[in-house]
């Protein structure tokens, strides 16, 4: 059984690859790659999975998790450059895929009992989301 | 018979809060974390609404491909993948609040709206922009 938590924050970014030129870069990420940045408010879904606790009916109590999320995602992400203010972006480009790999590696050592982290869904905008479920 | 349309455009941009007639402190107080020296971003959601008579021909109150033209131009061109308070040149000296956003494209559109729309029909009835789900802003002008 899946249990899934949703959070925003607001958050600016730049799309381009210090290894990549910048006509490749326009190329890639079109008018994402303005070096002056633009944003988003960012949607992310956490998914826990586990068992029901036979006494509480609960996989994970979710204040416990909401406290996971504002202190690892939302304190760190939101009102952020990320490509400036959060670790990793001054090396990996901040693009959905990587936001979710970088929240599943941020949330993952906080979830435990009868539970373990599932997935991470970051929506960027209404029509584009990504999912990470932990793979390698 | 009047009729409302209302129609939706989106775009994502960066920016930040902070008056040059504000001491820094006064700018934390005032903008808290939306003053964030390196600024932030949004999904920006405009929606323009236009009023008039409906055309007994074509059943439309506006012919939205002239609207969209007309909203490419004034707001999604200049806006969109952009920093606001870097590259948008009102807002060097305009703090780009979702107001002083929802003022300026106000202001864009009714600028352009009689080459746009002969006769200056159908009126343009108000623009709402949503900054989040949980801010919004709707100017509307009484004429």
């Amino acid at each position: 059984m899946v249990i899934s938590k949703k959070v925003e924050f607001s958050a600016s970014h730049i799309c381009r690859s210090p290894r990549l030129t910048d006509a490749e870069n326009e190329r890639v990420y079109g008018p994402a790659a303005n070096p002056h940045g633009h944003g988003h408010n960012y949607v992310v879904e956490v998914g826990v999975e586990g068992d029901p606790d036979p006494v509480t009916g609960m996989i994970l109590d979710l204040k416990r998790l909401k406290e996971i999320l504002d202190e690892r995602v939302l304190e760190v992400y939101d009102h952020r450059l990320l490509n400036r203010e959060v670790s990793p972006f001054d090396r990996v480009v901040p693009t959905a895929e990587n936001i979710a790999i970088d929240i599943w590696n941020r949330v993952a050592p906080y979830i435990g009992g009868r539970a373990r982290l599932y997935s991470v869904r970051v929506h960027e905008s209404g029509d584009l989301s990504v999912e990470y479920r932990g793979e390698p | 018979m009047t009729v409302r349309l209302s129609r939706r455009y989106e775009f994502f941009a960066s920016h930040r809060l902070h008056s040059a007639s504000l001491t820094d402190e006064q700018n934390r107080e005032v903008y808290g974390k939306c003053n964030n020296l390196h600024g932030h971003g949004h999904n920006y959601e405009v929606e323009l609404t236009v009023r008039g008579e409906v055309d007994p021909v074509t059943g439309c109150v506006v012919e939205l491909a002239l609207l969209d033209r007309l909203a490419e131009e004034q707001i999604l061109a200049p806006f969109r993948y952009r920093n606001l308070n870097e590259e948008a040149p009102v807002f060097r000296t305009v703090v780009p609040t979702t107001e002083n956003l929802g003022v300026e494209i106000d202001r864009r559109l009714r600028a352009a709206w009689e080459r746009t729309f002969a006769g200056g029909e159908p009126r343009l009835d108000k623009v709402r922009i949503r900054e989040t789900d949980r801010n919004i802003c709707e100017i509307a002008q009484i004429r």
